[in-house]
């Protein structure tokens, strides 16, 4: 049983049974519609920050064109379901691959160089791409966008909106899972190596540029899952979506929810996109200030968090156990036990 | 004095140079070293020592000259045909004159990063962790608390790097460089920073390391002490030139290397 509250998929599952509930809560009456939908797209949106929390988080590059890969990718699935008339699952593999693709050749062309160039690049792709949805209007709608219907699964099952909710709660869940097993490891620690001491990376073996380059591609991917999953479920797709101010929210999430957490960054998709959409925008004389808030946060959190919330618990239990810690028998309370011991350790192998 | 023709060289260092802008840096170099000896490379301040370690491990791709590897199997490599990061696969590690940790990574995830190039691990086995992976991980981790106990640090292995005492620190980069089943350990300047106990202990784990690894080690070193107590023999160098090379003895004795590092008979620096 210890092992099973320990094992971190079993997180994952809970918090993915816990986001399936909500439709039944909405049907029941206790939570509005619109709710699960506004989570439904922050957790679309968390998949998406969480490919670039391991190209930023773990890898130390910065991207500013996930906005661009996100689009790009649910434009693709829009034609290829709407247009061509295609199954479903030939869409999901053109939409991730092409823009996987493009994004290894930004890659291969700006990662061999200083790791800032990425952000460059990535930010003139994003440009580009996004005056493609505008003006190549056969293939995007233009500016009156592109639609697309519900996922139909193996060409026969078709979702309807509460089932998409579901697929895309499993397949947050299951991302959440492959990239866990991919940071906790060998690959995690190559790209931890890479931020900490590129000198350090290289002497070890690590080749910086393959290394930047996989990163780089996770967060492609994820961006295009992303991209697909919002098309689908939001049913149509504006140019206007995938612009800077996007690109800068995935930024914004990572610095609120944590860099290199995979919980840190579902947290700060909701802090940065649901709380908007569900407590701000409600109130008209807060609606327009939502850029704002979201500044304000970036900086608090970075004066005083700089890890985010998900290390915010630590900071937490450490007031709690000062402010209301139990002294045991020597007089001593958890907190100030825990720092004894630390020190003892260190004094001995000082030497 | 070079080496005897009937030991085993490890490596061959000939007629390296390697200039910056204007300044030669390393200027006609050479020098060999046997296998299983611990070779010292002295000098003083900016005299090019730590520029000739990147030039061998590659960080610096050297103008002119050779290096060549001669690994236990007897294959020899010219390390200059190689990049940075392949420079391990051929059994050459380093650690660095400022401790280069990942700080806010575990003392075993660091010491764990050694043996990167040792795990073969495909990227679709670790997406999906397979059993293959997870045996690698288990055994992998095995082998670093086993060196991490060699080194007395076992206890420490799951706090964090970056917040330990600069000894421990040391400690953790050797650590690493063990875990990467190497043949050549180049140290720059092991001992800088440690206190005497420290120093002694290093000189200590230096001779050990060599005994139990079976590994050459090639070091730089201020600490006069720590090279004539445990190198098998010395380079001095001075301006990037050679000046000396010979036992800890002859080196002590040498007129060039007590002018270069005293100056000139009169001079008081």
């Amino acid at each position: 049983m210890k092992k099973i509250i320990k094992n971190p998929y079993s997180h994952f599952i809970l918090l993915g049974l816990v986001l399936l509930t909500l439709p039944y809560l909405a049907e029941a009456g206790a939570i509005r519609n619109s709710t699960v939908t506004v989570i439904g797209t922050t957790i679309i949106y968390t998949i998406a920050a969480l490919g670039l929390n391991v190209l930023l988080g773990f890898s130390g590059l910065i991207s500013l064109g996930t906005a661009g890969f996100m689009g790009l990718a649910a434009y693709i699935s829009a034609y290829v379901t709407e247009t061509m008339a295609l199954p479903f699952e030939v869409a999901v593999m053109a939409a991730i691959g092409i823009p996987t693709l493009l994004g290894i050749l930004v890659g291969i062309l700006s990662l061999k160089f200083e790791g800032i160039y990425l952000g460059i690049a990535t930010l003139v792709v994003a440009e580009i791409l996004r005056e493609i949805f505008i003006n190549v209007t056969p293939f995007t709608g233009g500016a009156t966008g592109a639609l697309a219907g519900r996922p139909v699964l193996a060409g026969t099952f078709q979702l309807n909106r509460i089932q998409t909710y579901y697929l895309i709660v499993v397949v947050m869940v299951l991302i959440f899972i492959l990239i866990h097993n991919l940071t906790k490891g060998h690959l995690g620690r190559a790209l931890n190596a890479m931020r900490g001491s590129e000198a350090a990376a290289q002497a070890m073996g690590v080749n910086i540029f393959k290394y930047r380059l996989i990163a780089f591609g996770i967060a492609t991917v994820l961006a295009a899952v992303s991209g697909v999953l919002y098309v689908h479920y939001v049913g149509l797709s504006y140019p206007t979506t995938w612009n800077l101010m996007l690109s800068l929210d995935f930024l914004a999430i990572i610095v609120v929810g944590g860099f290199r957490s995979i919980f840190g960054t579902f947290i700060g998709s909701f802090i940065i996109f649901a709380m908007s959409e569900l407590f701000l925008k409600p109130i008209p004389a807060l609606a327009n200030i939502t850029p704002l808030v979201k500044g304000i946060l970036i900086i608090i959190f970075i004066l005083y968090y700089p890890n985010g919330l998900a290390n915010i618990k630590h900071q937490v239990s450490h007031w709690l156990v000062r402010r209301k810690g139990k002294r045991d028998a020597f007089g001593q309370t958890k907190a100030e036990k825990k720092n004894l011991t630390r020190a003892e350790v260190r004094e001995n192998d000082t030497v | 004095m070079t080496p005897s023709k009937t030991k085993e060289l490890a490596l061959k260092i000939e007629d390296v140079s390697i200039a910056f802008g204007g300044l030669k840096a390393v200027d006609n170099l050479s020098f060999a070293i046997e296998r299983h000896e611990i070779f010292g490379l002295i000098g003083p301040n900016g005299a090019g020592k730590t520029t000739i370690f990147n030039c061998i491990t590659q960080f610096y791709k050297a103008d002119s000259g050779s290096i060549h590897f001669i690994n236990a199997k007897g294959k020899e490599t010219d390390l200059m045909d190689l990049s940075v990061h392949e420079i391990i696969d051929e059994g050459i590690v380093r650690t660095f004159q400022n401790v280069e940790l990942i700080r806010e990574l575990s003392i075993m995830d660091n010491v764990l990063i050694g043996a990167h190039h040792v795990m073969k691990q495909p990227l679709l086995g670790q997406l999906f962790n397979r059993k293959a992976i997870r045996k690698d991980e288990a055994e992998s981790r095995e082998k670093a608390e086993k060196i991490l106990a060699f080194l007395d640090i076992e206890h420490l292995k799951d706090l964090i790097a970056g917040s330990q005492p600069y000894g421990v620190q040391k400690k953790v980069e050797i650590a690493r460089t063990l875990m990467s089943d190497p043949e050549l350990i180049i140290l720059d300047e092991p001992a800088a920073g440690l206190n005497d106990t420290e120093t002694k202990e290093l000189a200590m784990r230096i001779k050990q390391i060599r005994e139990t690894y079976q590994t050459t080690i090639l070091l730089v070193e201020h600490d006069m002490r720590l090279v004539m107590d445990i190198c098998d023999h010395i380079c001095a160098i001075s301006f990037g030139k050679r000046i000396a090379v010979g036992t800890p003895k002859e080196i002590q004795s040498n007129p060039e290397v007590q002018k270069a590092y005293l100056g000139e008979e009169g001079e008081l620096e």
